[in-house]
């Protein structure tokens, strides 16, 4: 995947705790009864049939292999030293404990002691050592070799124990080890192949059809609740519905359209289930460029478009309106959707501030797969209504990459972001929105800097309502995380966090 | 005896049946022109409910966005008769110079000019779009039309080529040239009267084809990009939505049907005109 930083490889979700609150409230809401989820007899050989839209490109992810295989690989073929749980916590995982040293730079992880990898190798401090320079190297398309820059020194005095030196200080660094898998240092050929610590081994793969995974029955915690699974691999979606409909799968990853669930919703065999997402539908402006170098034109547009409505069009009743870069999830979320809120009039008064009194014409880069075509016709007529002209381009996910992404080539853009924590992009003037404000950047690299979670919290927070204030972008709606299942099917990921779907707790009811 | 009965009966259908066909064509030069002056609803105006069954208020139901479907189907018809027409007025041009050329050309040229007819309409319409699209830089009406046009122009140059062969052939051609006609002349006299009435028809079957082709192009992203009501894209933006409000893929669909079918029933009336001898022949 090209552009891996978005529908790609990368991170689907980040959540506070506050999520585990949210999400068993919407579980309750949409009818799942807690004597479902905690349904006793289940089939401990059960095969969960799995499908998925995301087939990986290939099996290593600092290959380019595509957000399919984090779904599939990360936490049950591969482990981290951390996991990034579904409810948004980052706990300890291969990682029995660490210590931080006074400063902040150097990390000191003690290793679960008795891992055993699949091909019979005992896990040491060597692995964990190559698998992050794996990530780090210059070949690797990992998109978050970024974020691990700050390592400068990977020291192993024994087995058991890995040391960490870093040049500055990261507070997120446990919290990006959890993409780093920890893979067998002997290991080869990655891409076809595997050698983790997982709870499943790799049966088979069968390329463009499914993926099988079986229960490791040398595993190191706790056992898998099923015999395995297989991720069976769709192009349609509507096939992919229909495959749920007729049995042929357990459970759907995710369902891109509203409209596909009411043949679920109302159907005692099957669970929907609305978690939540970090996929932020945004409008990008370039910011360098005129006229969308001007605040008060940013924050006009965003008070032209009726989010509201553009997010009933496409997602009826699920969703959410956010106001920044933040969802609700992240930890220095706060409710900023009364900034720049739908007001035509005054979107209409500020234009003739910014001095485009008789509106303007920019070009709309819009991605060419759903939803982006539609919300680009919403914002057309919307700022029709205010004088400003939209002219719609269509291109494919490869040309965004190559003409917006990398070659800066653009006026405005629609994008879904899928990180979570994304939020340190826009301190970053060289991503390509553009967006430059020195307070902003300063408050970013403080914010990783910080000596506690509160103060990065508390620094992140601030940045968030100046880069909502700026209008930097226009942040549309979030989408929801919508997974369908046969109602015999209980026990997996609602959120999906990261593109992550652990299959070990899943159960099916004999 | 029964045979020369039958005939009078077949001949009246099949009029009747070119009647039909003129209709509907009719019916949607009518609707396209009607768009340029007025339209139900202003097409970009949100203002209906999302997917909205048919109703009197929006006779083919609304979009996800509550845009009314009937208007963006009046203007669907505009840009299938624009893509038709233009696709064939571009074949047509590019088709018959080269199939004339063809014809008076030397032996090895004409041989060359067949093989390349040949090759071009072997090449599958959807990947020249994409080339056009490519060399264009985006996709708008005008590739596809011209995609098409590229596309038509093989089949109306290889028709050409025979039909005007066939007339050269003839001993009054011959007669001609030995009398001192000019090649222009007797192309502009002798050829193109006699090969028209067949082209005639040709024109019209590929106008047909162009209507589907520039609906399948559009479905595919490679026509009329949004908010342009192409049938097409209305189609692949009903997709999703197919089984919560199938109306809104029936309505285009049925739109397309209804000209290619009156397209079609003209061009067969239009041939039995243009070619008594094939008469009643199918």
């Amino acid at each position: 995947m090209s552009n891996s930083i978005f529908r790609g490889s990368v991170t689907r979700r980040q959540f506070g705790a506050r999520a585990i609150a949210a999400t068993a409230a919407m579980v309750a809401l949409l009818g799942v009864s807690p004597a479902v989820l905690a349904q006793a007899a289940f089939d401990k050989d059960a095969v969960i049939e799995i499908g998925s839209l995301y087939e990986p490109q290939n099996l290593d992810n600092t290959a380019g292999a595509g957000q399919g295989v984090n779904e599939a690989f990360n936490g049950n073929v591969y482990e981290a030293l951390f996991a990034l749980t579904d409810a948004g916590t980052v706990e300890n995982s291969l990682a029995k404990d660490y210590t931080v040293s006074e400063d902040g730079l150097t990390y000191t992880f003690t290793l679960q002691s008795g891992v055993t990898f699949h091909s019979g190798d005992p896990l040491t401090s060597a692995d964990v050592k190559a698998s992050i320079e794996r990530v780090t190297a210059e070949a690797s398309k990992s998109s978050r070799k970024k974020s691990l820059a700050t390592i400068a020194k990977i020291e192993t005095p024994d087995d058991a124990t890995v040391v960490i030196t870093l040049s500055e200080k990261s507070i997120s660094l446990p919290y990006n080890l959890s993409y780093v898998w920890i893979v067998n240092d002997t290991a080869t050929s990655l891409t076809d192949k595997e050698d983790g610590t997982g709870p499943y081994t790799l049966a088979d793969w069968r390329r463009g059809s499914t993926l099988s995974l079986d229960r490791n029955d040398k595993y190191w915690g706790t056992a898998p609740t099923n015999a395995g699974v297989t991720f069976n691999y769709f192009t349609d979606a509507t096939a992919l519905n229909n495959a749920l409909l007729t049995g042929a799968v357990d459970i759907i990853t995710s369902v891109q359209s509203p409209d596909a669930l009411a043949q679920f919703k109302d159907n005692a065999d099957f669970t929907v289930t609305n978690g939540q997402s970090t996929t932020k539908e945004i409008l990008a402006f370039n910011d360098r460029v005129a006229p969308f170098d001007n605040v008060k034109v940013r924050k006009a547009i965003a008070r032209a478009i009726d989010d509201k409505k553009l997010l009933e069009s496409i997602w009826g009743e699920y969703g959410t309106l956010i106001g920044s870069f933040v969802p609700p999830t992240d930890p220095w979320y706060t409710d900023l959707t009364a900034v720049d809120a739908y007001d035509p009039e005054s979107a209409k008064a500020l234009l003739t501030e910014a001095g485009y009194p008789d509106g303007f014409t920019f070009k709309l880069d819009t991605p060419d797969y759903d939803p982006h075509p539609i919300v680009a016709e919403f914002i057309k007529s919307e700022l029709a209504k205010v004088g400003v002209t939209v002219e719609i381009n269509i291109i494919t996910a490869n040309e965004w990459y190559t003409k917006v992404y990398q070659s800066l080539d653009f006026a405005a853009t629609l994008q879904e972001h899928v990180n979570h924590r994304d939020i340190v992009f826009y301190g970053n003037p060289d991503f390509y929105w553009g967006y430059n404000n020195p307070k902003v950047i300063e408050l970013i690299k403080q914010s990783e800097a910080s000596a506690t979670v509160d103060e990065q919290t508390a620094k992140l927070l601030e940045a968030n309502k100046l880069i909502a204030e700026d209008a930097a972008s226009d942040w549309l709606y979030l989408y929801p995380q919508i997974v369908v299942s046969a109602a015999s099917v209980t026990g997996y990921p609602v959120n999906g966090l990261n593109s992550q779907f652990f299959a070990y707790d899943i159960q099916k009811a004999e | 005896m029964s045979a020369v009965a039958a005939l009078p009966t077949r001949k009246s259908r099949r009029s009747w049946l070119f009647a039909l066909g003129l209709t509907l064509v009719g019916i949607n030069v009518a609707v396209a022109l009607l768009t340029l002056v007025w339209l139900p609803y202003d097409p970009s105006s949100t203002a209906g409910g999302r997917l909205e069954t048919p109703s009197l208020l929006h006779w083919a139901g609304t979009d996800r966005l509550g845009r009314d479907l009937f208007t963006q189907i009046m203007i669907g018809s505009r840009i299938a008769l624009m893509v038709g027409a233009g696709a064939v007025a571009i074949g047509a041009a590019i088709g018959v110079t080269l199939g004339v050329l063809s014809a008076f050309a030397t032996r090895l040229l004409d041989d060359t000019f067949a093989a390349a007819f040949d090759i071009l309409i072997a090449f599958p319409t959807l990947l020249l779009a994409m080339l056009v699209v490519a060399a264009s830089d985006t996709a708008s009406l005008w590739t596809a039309i011209l995609a098409l046009g590229i596309a038509i122009s093989a089949i109306v140059a290889r028709l050409t080529r025979i039909l005007a062969k066939r007339v050269i052939g003839m001993d009054y051609i011959t007669a001609a040239r030995t009398s001192g006609t000019s090649w222009p002349q007797i192309v502009v006299k002798h050829v193109l009267p006699n090969i028209w009435p067949t082209l005639l028809v040709n024109f019209a079957l590929q106008f047909g084809i162009a209507v589907t082709a520039e609906a399948s192009l559009s479905y595919l992203g490679l026509g009329a990009p949004p908010p342009n009501a192409s049938w097409g894209r209305l189609l692949q933006e009903a997709q999703g939505t197919v089984y919560t409000a199938p109306f809104g893929a029936i309505a285009p669909g049925l739109a397309l049907l209804i000209l290619v079918i009156g397209i079609n029933l003209s061009a067969d009336g239009l041939r039995d005109i243009g070619d008594p001898t094939r008469r009643g022949s199918r």
